[in-house]
């Protein structure tokens, strides 16, 4: 097989933090190349650079055995090179046909639209996905919207399709899906470049594998076969990690409920139906739940920031009435959001400011009228040294943070002080083993010294790793409870079974 | 030559100019970038003056010169200045948590009423009549920006309308006022009477600088202190930055909105005050023109920050003396000279562009 994509000895550094250090890759025409590795280890900086968004300070990039340059996305298109983003870039509050026709649109509008509508579904067919060119992108689910990313991609004729950790939004059933449907398009003779950090989807999956870590190549392109799970673990966090449970917390008293809740949508579909929920102190009580099953909402609800439309929100023995943000952290409640950036961080602010945000009222900060600055100062330096936030100095704006050690900087704000009640809703998206690791760690810290915690998963390995007391959430309501430890089997067909 | 040629293209096709974001920026380099657009601006303003004829030695002589090496061309600036520190700082304070407070003319008109009345009715002794008539400026002015603020947080209704309209309202009162009941006894001309001296902010003793640069200075003071030194300060930055975020960890947002929108309006009172007290010694319903965009553009320059909205400020404060010296001593049109300080205002804002993003010389190839 001839090679597709090649690097060779590409650096690039961001001011002085040194991103890629003399990284290589090889993938292969008709092959599904898995790159593996840890939260900032170079993959998606590796990859950018073949989708044109950043240019390497030194180093060859290769098409097809060919040197090339590439000096933006426009270029890196015209090589065949399509690269689908963990965020995906479609519109909103238009249509996937709309969204497509951006960029692809040919003719005038009549005409454009017509072939469009062709294209789409040909494409659709080819890599056997279904997908209502005029629904409004947001209304689609994640996994919808993915697809629209891809086919977009593919209208670009694309050949090289690059896809940035594309299971971490997905449930375990869309994202065999989406990997079968990727091994037969390179099967067609085209190329798959897989970034992600599970290790069972490269077995699974890919036909070669290559390994980065601290911005270097460490095992480059050998087949997955040849290796074992804890090899490549090894490879990836040069340490291999292994945990078994035997301790599960007893329910403490009850410090948080919900009762026959019900709660809408933003577009009026029921979201929440005679939801109930009882969490007890000292306890992690895990909703697993395939994603858009009501989860977003409950956390909105539990956030303050979504009204419930009917039930009952009990909190420490309290009845409480529309709750305010503002009224539910006074009484306790803190909260790990799904989105850092959007509820949990403010990114062009400091780490220190971010660090102490929900801590003035104790006093310990300084008066209303003179904030202790040295005092925030030793707070953000000893949370970022307690949770070993790296790349943080106190005065580092957050945004610049990787996504593991911003959501250690949330983790640890809300976690000062002493939370009755811990919200955490997929509070490991996106994150390496390690920070992972010690995410769990530190949710079972606070439940052990008397958090009641809920954590609200689509993963259920994090599910089984820290939980005391498993419930699962399938169409607004908890469609069964179990303590810990429970049959994963059985849970796993609850989440998809239609209730 | 062969060779050499070869290698030059080889270089051409190894390194291209890329436009990267930028990461990070320190404060000398950003300072740099200001100056360079700065530079840039005059460049063009002196290339158009050199255009209509101007000597440009003479350029230098009565611009720079006469703008900043002369007491009385620095004391103009100071004095040209001081409403402009103040309508800076209070567009400032409303727009760090995103409440864009249109209305600065309408506070400053409604601040120039509040202290109108306190030195038209002679309210208070002599001693407390300048400190009153600032007070009831600053109040009518947070007075005029409460409604809107009120809407915006309870009805979330756009403060750039409402903002912008009470303008107009505040506008045709002061007609109103000044054709009507208040008309100069005097002269019959449509202005206030004037104020009497105990009404009027002294002279300092340097040239025509006036007391007004103490409120000034209090002002500054004050908002540094707000945003940079209490709890309020930290609280409102994540308002402006992530409201979201402000209100899903439990912050006061609306309260904190509320009170940026009141001290906002405020600071335009109080400029009004210094106005009317300090340069036209009555209420006239010319003094608060141009003073609302003015503020925006300051504010914007200034990121929203205390000190260097003092320093952008002191700028456009000069921009607008040496216009005046152009217009007196070139004969230049009003046009012109707008044109040249809007030239210089634009060089600078787009100069934001090189703060966020980086070109650099990319390599491509081998090493």
């Amino acid at each position: 097989m001839s090679a597709a994509l090649e690097f060779e000895g590409i650096h690039k550094s961001f001011g002085e933090n040194q991103a890629l250090a003399d990284a290589s890759f090889t993938a292969a025409w008709g092959e599904v190349h898995a790159l593996l590795g840890e939260n900032g280890a170079g993959k998606s900086t590796l990859m950018n650079i073949a989708s044109g968004l950043y240019t390497p300070d030194n180093g060859v990039v290769k098409v097809a055995g060919k040197a090339v340059v590439i000096d933006g996305p426009q270029a890196a298109s015209a090589l065949g090179i399509g690269m689908i983003h963990q965020h995906f870039k479609l519109v909103e509050n238009m249509t996937v046909l709309e969204n497509l026709m951006l960029g692809h649109g040919k003719g005038g509008w009549r005409r454009s639209l017509q072939t469009l509508r062709q294209d789409i579904s040909k494409i659709s067919e080819q890599i056997g996905f279904e997908i209502d060119p005029d629904a409004r992108v947001d209304t689609l689910s994640v996994s919808e919207q993915q697809r629209t990313e891809i086919i977009k991609v593919l209208m670009g004729g694309a050949e090289i399709l690059i896809l940035d950790e594309p299971t971490a939004v997905l449930t375990d059933e869309e994202s065999i899906r989406l990997l079968t449907q990727l091994r037969l398009f390179a099967e067609r003779g085209k190329c798959v470049v897989l970034i992600t950090h599970k290790l069972r989807e490269v077995f699974s999956h890919a036909d070669a594998v290559t390994v980065m870590r601290g911005g270097k190549t460490v095992d480059a392109g050998r087949s997955p076969d040849s290796m074992t799970p804890e090899q490549l673990s090894h490879l990836m966090v040069g340490e291999a990690k292994e945990f078994k449970r035997t301790d599960y917390a007893p329910p403490g008293e009850t410090a948080l409920e919900l009762v026959n809740v019900q709660a809408e949508r933003d577009n009026g579909v029921v979201a929440l139906e005679n939801f109930n929920l009882q969490l007890r102190a000292g306890q992690v009580y895990g909703l697993a739940g395939v994603g858009g099953n009501g989860q977003t909402e409950l956390a909105e609800i539990l956030m303050g920031i979504r009204a419930m439309d009917e039930g009952k929100f009990i909190l420490a023995g309290q009845n409480l009435n529309k709750p305010s943000p503002r009224s539910l952290r006074q009484r306790g409640l803190t909260c790990v959001p799904a989105e850092r950036y959007l509820y949990g961080l403010a990114g062009d602010l400091s780490v220190m400011d971010n660090c102490v945000i929900t801590h003035f009222s104790g006093g310990r900060f300084g008066s209303a009228a003179w904030v202790n600055r040295r005092a925030i100062l030793r707070e953000a330096a000893q949370a970022i040294e307690e949770h070993n936030i790296q790349g943080a100095a106190p005065g580092t704006r957050a945004r610049l943070l990787s996504g593991g050690n911003a959501q250690k900087l949330v983790l640890s704000r809300e976690l000062a002080g002493q939370a009755n009640v811990l919200l955490a809703h997929s509070p490991t998206r996106g994150l390496d083993v390690r920070a992972c690791a010690a995410m769990h760690t530190a949710i079972r810290d606070a439940s052990r010294r008397g958090t009641a915690v809920l954590l609200l998963s689509e993963d259920l390995d994090e599910i089984f790793a820290v939980s005391d007391r498993i419930g699962v959430i399938n169409r607004g309501r908890v469609v069964g409870e179990f303590d810990a430890p429970a049959n994963r089997r059985e849970i796993g067909h609850l989440m998809v079974a239609h209730a | 030559m062969n060779g050499l040629r070869a290698i030059s293209l080889e270089f051409i096709r190894r390194r291209r100019l890329a436009i990267e974001v930028r990461q990070h920026i320190g404060l000398a380099r950003h300072l740099a970038v200001i100056l360079a657009a700065l530079c840039f601006g005059l460049g063009i303003s002196i290339a158009i003056l050199v255009g209509r004829g101007v000597d440009i030695d003479s350029i230098y002589e009565e611009f720079v010169v006469f703008t900043f090496f002369n007491a009385a061309g620095i004391s103009a600036v100071v004095v040209e200045s001081i409403p402009l520190v103040l309508v800076g700082l209070g567009a400032a304070m409303a727009f760090r948590v995103n409440f864009w407070n249109i209305g600065i003319e309408g506070q400053m008109f409604m601040g120039a009423i509040g202290a109108s009345i306190i030195a038209l009715f002679n309210i208070g002794p002599d001693f407390l009549r300048l400190p009153l008539m600032l007070l009831f400026s600053v109040l009518f002015g947070m007075l005029w920006a409460l409604g809107p603020a009120i809407l915006k947080v309870r009805l979330n209704v756009n403060e750039i309308i409402s903002t912008l309209l009470l303008n107009y309202i505040a506008y045709y009162f002061v007609l109103n006022q000044l054709f009507g009941p208040w008309k100069d006894p005097r002269d019959k001309f449509p202005h206030g009477e004037q104020y009497e001296l105990s009404e009027r902010l002294p002279e300092i003793g340097w040239e025509q600088v006036h007391y007004g640069i103490v409120v000034a200075a209090i002002a500054v003071v004050l908002v540094w202190w707000a945003v940079d030194r209490s709890r309020f300060g930290i609280t409102s930055r994540f308002v402006g930055v992530n409201p979201r975020m402000a209100l899903a960890v439990g912050l006061p947002v609306s309260v904190i909105t509320a009170g940026s929108a009141l001290a906002s309006g405020g600071l335009a009172g109080s400029a009004g005050f210094v106005i009317a007290a300090a340069t036209e010694y009555r209420l006239t319903f010319t003094m608060a023109a141009g003073y609302g965009f003015s503020g925006i553009v300051i504010a914007f320059l200034a990121g929203n920050r205390p000190i260097p909205t003092l320093i952008v400020a002191f700028l456009m404060g000069s921009l607008y003396v040496a216009g005046e010296s152009m217009k007196i001593f070139y004969s230049l049109p009003d046009a012109l000279v707008g044109l040249i300080q809007a030239i210089i205002v634009l060089s600078v804002i787009a100069s934001e562009f090189f703060v966020r993003y980086r070109l650099r010389l990319a390599h491509f190839g081998s090493a």
